[in-house]
């Protein structure tokens, strides 16, 4: 890669880079705002109450953006997760049916994710030569192809028992039980990439792979435990998922891991590795599912909102490269 | 040096492993069933996997250059349900401009791929991604919840109907030029260049830049083509038509040897590729396999090949170093 070289490293928190991304955060904050004042604007029934009553339904998508953007940080990716939410769901309604307790479902579900995750892990940390895309290519189509498989041809299986899920999906107050584990999740990951030694080394990994591993990090070992969570966050995923849709199918989460890619890049965090926080993703998540929410009430067409994310996308990557442009022309003028 | 004998021939080189492959597969799969080789079968399959031979060719380009394009479906779609528009209102039908239409919005899609990747060096799979939500949601605005039918394309459909020789000419045709271009002219070598050694390609003045935006270009040419071929295939345009398929042209492209970091793969490599996947995923039923079982197979086989390419590299690497030792 040409850009590697070139890159400054970032592993050290110096001020400059710091106030970069400050201001990106705090850009995000604003178009956070603008969407809600959007949405006030275009729908008359636009409100807390409601945007409270339809967020269960896209908070389980938010579990996953924090094990993504270890990976990213790391400078991999990983595209199966859609699969491994179905996989989870799936396997979660089968426990759910034979009659075993609720607890030991969400274990299921859970441990599902972990395996899956730490099976993408272990292939990423043995085969190091191959791109982390391809394996997950490859893991994408065979975690979906077991669960089409274990449902037959039905393609769906719905939970009969559905106490614990309801239980699952009530309210604390107004907010959902989902959106207290993922604050608490937030909290916690987002301290340990910021704040501890072991989230700087992911930076140094993503940065530059051969210069960590001389300085005697496990490159391996992070790869593997990064690959991991995101395996068990997307079980987490797909409890909370289940608690709305009760049931599974062979399309459940498709196309998820393209959303919770465009998630973290859209608030900053670089595919190339070694760039961003998981502050800024967690606002642009936000951001998705507020916008997602304001045009769903005012009955716009859904598939715009596609065009809507995808530009938001283009544009957050291209003014980089065009305030750089920007900045080399004036320093051009002013030799 | 020492002329090398079949056998490293055949584990040498990708094409030759990737030719064996195939005909052991079609060797047991005509024990098993023997009326999969006649050629009503063949060119069904032909026919079925068009749209993915076709973007096959693509990808390879945009992989040689380590790039990867995921917007090709939602260029498809884009491409597809507007000339299935134009003939669902009557503004047009005649086939010839239907394709010049099509292929122009791929050219212009794939443009602006090109164009955001090289100059503003956004990473590919982002800005493909960009654009794949971005297209795929176009594709709904210009369907306004509608969808064309096989009545509203009857003319156009003759062009790709079963038994037609449309789609293979294309298909012929396709895969000629890009053999002959790959392998001999300047351009072609000039993206193996690119792929292998960026740096080294700008010293020896290859204009880089250039040649990513036409390798994207390409790509969404032919996205677009498969977009109207799709129509004409299938009769009928959906704004979801083949959603999520890239992943199918990508891993065509890298059991076909194509490697994702650039510089690596070859047309003829990328063919048996796809034809790989698309034998086993029609012989599936035949040899007694669930059809459901479709993908866990396929995704088997995609792990299993990379796992494989990187174990008998790495022995080869090992058998070098003990060479030298000597």
């Amino acid at each position: 890669m040409a850009g590697k070289s070139g890159r400054e490293i970032s592993a050290v928190p110096e001020g400059g880079l710091k106030e970069k991304l400050l201001s990106w955060e705090g850009a995000l904050i604003l178009i956070l705002v603008a969407v809600n004042i959007l949405g006030v604007a275009i729908s008359p029934v636009y409100n807390v109450t409601n945007v409270l009553r339809e967020m269960p339904k896209y908070l389980a998508e938010a579990f996953m953006v924090f094990g993504m953007g270890y990976i990213l940080v790391l400078g991999d990716i990983d595209i199966s997760v859609g699969s491994i939410v179905c996989l989870s769901a799936t396997m979660a309604c089968f426990a759910g049916n034979a009659g075993l307790p609720f607890p030991v479902v969400v274990l299921v579900c859970v441990l599902t994710g972990l395996v899956c995750g730490m099976i993408n892990g272990l292939i990423a940390s043995k085969f190091t030569e191959l791109p982390t895309m391809i394996i997950t290519l490859g893991t994408q189509i065979i975690f979906r192809g077991i669960a089409e498989v274990s449902l037959g041809s039905g393609g769906s299986l719905s939970m009969k028992d559905t106490s614990g899920l309801s239980a699952l999906g009530t309210k604390i107050g107004p907010f959902p039980i989902s959106f207290f584990v993922l604050v608490i999740f937030a909290v916690i990951f987002i301290t340990l990439l910021s704040k501890t030694t072991f989230g700087r080394r992911l930076y140094a990994i993503g940065s530059n792979q051969t210069a960590a591993k001389y300085a005697g990090i496990n490159v391996q070992g992070s790869r593997f435990f990064a690959f991991s969570l995101l395996g068990f966050l997307s079980g987490v995923c797909a409890i909370f998922l289940l608690s709305t849709l009760f049931g599974a199918n062979t399309t459940t989460g498709n196309g998820f891991e393209m959303e919770i890619i465009a998630m973290c890049v859209f608030g900053g965090i670089a595919t190339t590795g070694g760039k961003g926080n998981l502050i800024g993703a967690f606002i642009a998540a936000f951001i998705i599912f507020c916008l997602r929410i304001a045009l769903g009430q005012r009955n716009i067409n859904t598939q715009i909102i596609l065009v809507v994310i995808g530009l938001m996308l283009i544009v957050s990557v291209v003014i980089p490269a065009i305030s750089s442009a920007v900045s080399a022309g004036r320093k051009k003028q002013g030799n | 040096m020492k002329k090398k004998n079949i056998w490293q021939t055949i584990t040498g080189s990708r094409e030759a492993s990737l030719v064996a492959v195939l005909v052991v597969l079609l060797v047991v799969i005509e024990i098993m069933s023997p009326s999969f080789l006649a050629p009503a079968n063949v060119s069904q399959i032909f026919r079925n996997n068009a749209l993915t031979l076709l973007m096959a060719l693509g990808m390879l380009c945009v992989m040689l250059t380590a790039g990867i394009d995921i917007s090709i479906t939602s260029t498809l779609a884009f491409a597809g349900m507007t000339i299935g528009m134009l003939q669902k209102y009557n503004i047009i039908h005649n086939t010839f401009l239907l394709f010049l239409i099509g292929s122009a919005i791929g050219v212009v899609c794939g443009l602006l791929n090109g164009l955001i990747i090289a100059k503003a060096k956004v990473s590919p799979i982002i800005c493909t991604m960009g654009f794949m939500y971005i297209w795929r949601g176009m594709a709904y605005v210009v369907s306004g919840n509608a969808w064309a039918s096989g009545a509203d394309v009857a003319g156009f459909s003759d062009f790709g109907k079963d038994g037609s020789p449309g789609p293979y000419i294309i298909l012929i045709l396709a895969y000629v030029i890009f053999f002959v271009v790959m392998k001999w002219t300047r351009f072609g070598r000039k993206i193996y260049a690119v792929g292998s050694n960026p740096e080294a390609a700008r010293i020896s003045g290859i204009n880089v830049d250039r040649t990513v935006i036409s390798v994207y270009t390409i790509m969404g040419f032919l996205a677009g083509l498969a977009g109207v071929l799709s129509v004409s295939i299938y009769a009928s345009a959906q704004p979801n038509m083949q959603y999520g398929k890239e992943m199918d042209v990508i891993a065509a492209c890298v059991i076909g040897g194509v490697s994702m970091n650039g510089g690596r793969g070859s047309v003829a490599g990328t063919f048996l590729g796809a034809l790989i996947i698309a034998i086993i995923a029609k012989a599936l039923p035949l040899v007694g396999i669930d059809a459901i079982a479709q993908n866990l197979v396929k995704g088997i086989i995609i792990l299993a090949v990379v796992i494989l390419n990187v174990i008998t590299q790495r022995a080869m690497d090992h058998q070098n170093l003990v060479r030298r030792e000597m």
